[in-house]
């Protein structure tokens, strides 16, 4: 079972989290960029990215660094930090 | 055949004649470059010849052909969807789908089954109800049907589905279909190679030249290809082949698993899905049951397989089949999937002239290979946009134009 590393939690089966997505600050001007653009437009390449996961049981949000080529998790952090 | 293998023993030089020929060197130019050899590219490629007289093609693919998506899929094929534009497309797909074995000289198994998309609760029922009328207003046969009904075709069923989500009707499409992905890309290529179109295998595409806005190569390890127009037909792969031609692209990635279990005696001759247990089950002409469930959870550029998947999957299959409590699955796969937000597909012209997209088939391209085939040609070909592909073009998003096709799926994403 793949499991993940929490700082809060100890080491918990990933199937106890939900991906939440990408974590993209939204930006105070979006400038040159179009609306249309901040909605839809993605680099999506494999890469890696930090993420927001979220943990049902305790309702904890943490930042997940993630490499979207392989699904290997760096780097677990909460939301605070 | 006794007479062929005798014919045989006797001569040397006994080769079956290969289904496509392809030059061993790249040529320095070609009319068109299509990248991604699946059913998609292929058909692409084969109406481009047959129709409007192309021959000078080259499909490169980085791997060999039909072993994308077109080889993972589950080979369900419908077209009891819900918008105007999604039923009216896959509705010629199915006409085209049901000739396919006469045009391309290959039997392609196509096989009607009926399709079932079970409702557990009144809110699925009523989606079915919607669909359903939509589906008969465009002369496509679709209707709701009784628990009663569902049992007369497929006895087997447990229509308490566990006790727990017991099962009120269903939405039935006679025409449902499977049919042999692999014999889909085959027979294209064969009947493309035929008319002169080189398919270069285990040839990547690795950059694409763009020059004013206008596409003037691409780049490959076995040399530079110097063309006008390419195609790009790459599924999973989309984002990265969009990224060489400087395009953002709107799609996600993620994977969308399937198994086979080991092979029975014909027993299920229709197909059951349901959305609320996020599952499709047909049994293939092998005797195996194919089977798969929703999108991973998370995105992800890998074709890994999961243990989870397997026991979520059997867990829900069990509910609805109890006694294929001792069968065993064989094996299991997966496929990238290219999500788009509207879980429409993006095809057509793009702002680069000459870069042509076939894309965001997500969970539902096998089913479209012919249609796509067709129109991305008559694009190509023409370099204006099909009339039946509008709707899907990669500039909706820039209008908030979306398509918002809820019945693309067959279970929920």
């Amino acid at each position: 079972m793949k499991t993940i590393n929490c700082p809060l939690l100890g080491w918990r089966p990933v199937s106890e989290f939900t991906a939440a997505g990408v974590l993209e600050p939204e930006p105070a001007d979006l400038g040159e960029m179009s609306a249309a653009q901040w909605v839809f437009e993605r680099n999506n390449v494999p890469m890696r990215r930090t993420e927001w996961w979220y943990h049902g049981a305790t309702q904890l949000w943490f930042k997940v660094l993630r490499d979207t080529a392989t699904d290997t998790i760096i780097d677990v952090t909460t939301a605070r930090d | 055949m006794a007479l062929r293998l005798l014919k045989h023993a006797f001569i040397e030089d006994y080769a079956e004649p290969r289904w496509f020929n392809t030059p061993p060197e790249l040529k320095k130019t070609y009319d068109i470059v299509i990248i991604g050899a699946g059913g998609h590219g292929l058909a692409c490629a084969h109406y481009l010849a047959r129709d409007h007289g192309l021959h000078n093609i080259a499909v490169l693919d980085a791997s060999y052909i039909g072993g994308g998506n077109t080889g993972r899929n589950t080979t369900i094929i419908r077209s009891n969807y819900l918008t105007p534009e999604g039923i009216k497309f896959y509705a010629d797909s199915m006409t085209l789908f049901t000739e396919l074995s006469d045009d391309l000289e290959t039997n392609i198994f196509y096989s009607e089954r009926g399709h079932f998309t079970l409702a557990h609760n009144e809110s699925t029922l009523r989606t079915s109800r919607w669909r359903a009328e939509m589906n008969k207003f465009y002369a496509v046969d679709s209707e709701v049907v009784d628990p009663d009904e569902i049992l007369r075709t497929c006895p087997q069923l447990r229509i308490d589905c566990g006790g727990n989500h017991p099962i009120e009707g269903a939405l039935f499409h006679p025409p449902g279909a499977v049919a042999r992905h692999d014999a889909v890309a085959w027979g294209y290529a064969k009947q493309a190679s035929k008319r002169g179109v080189e398919i270069h295998q285990h040839t990547p595409v690795t950059d694409i030249l763009v020059e004013n806005g206008q596409v003037t190569g691409v780049v490959t390890p076995r040399g530079t290809i110097s063309t006008r127009k390419v195609m790009c037909a790459v599924a999973g792969h989309t984002p990265e082949v969009m990224a060489m031609a400087g395009l953002p692209s709107p799609i996600e990635i993620f994977p969308l698993q399937a198994c086979v279990t080991e092979p029975m005696k014909p027993w299920l001759d229709t197909i059951i899905v349901s959305g609320s247990l996020h599952l499709y089950v047909s049994q293939s002409s092998r005797g195996e049951l194919v089977m798969g469930a929703a999108l991973d959870p998370m995105e992800l550029h890998s074709r890994r397989s999961t243990f989870e998947f397997v026991t979520g999957l059997c867990d829900q299959v069990l509910d609805l089949f109890p006694f294929l409590g001792g069968v065993k699955v064989n094996r299991q796969w997966a496929g990238m999937a290219d999500m788009t937000p509207d879980l429409a597909p993006i095809m057509g012209t793009t702002p680069i002239e000459g870069f042509y997209l076939d894309a965001g088939w997500g969970t539902y391209g096998f089913k479209a290979t012919p249609i796509a085939g067709l129109t991305m040609a008559n694009t190509v070909a023409e370099g204006i946009d099909d009339s039946r592909i509008r709707a899907f073009s990669l500039g909706r998003f820039d209008d908030f134009n979306l398509v918002g096709e809820k019945g693309a799926a067959a279970v929920g994403h």
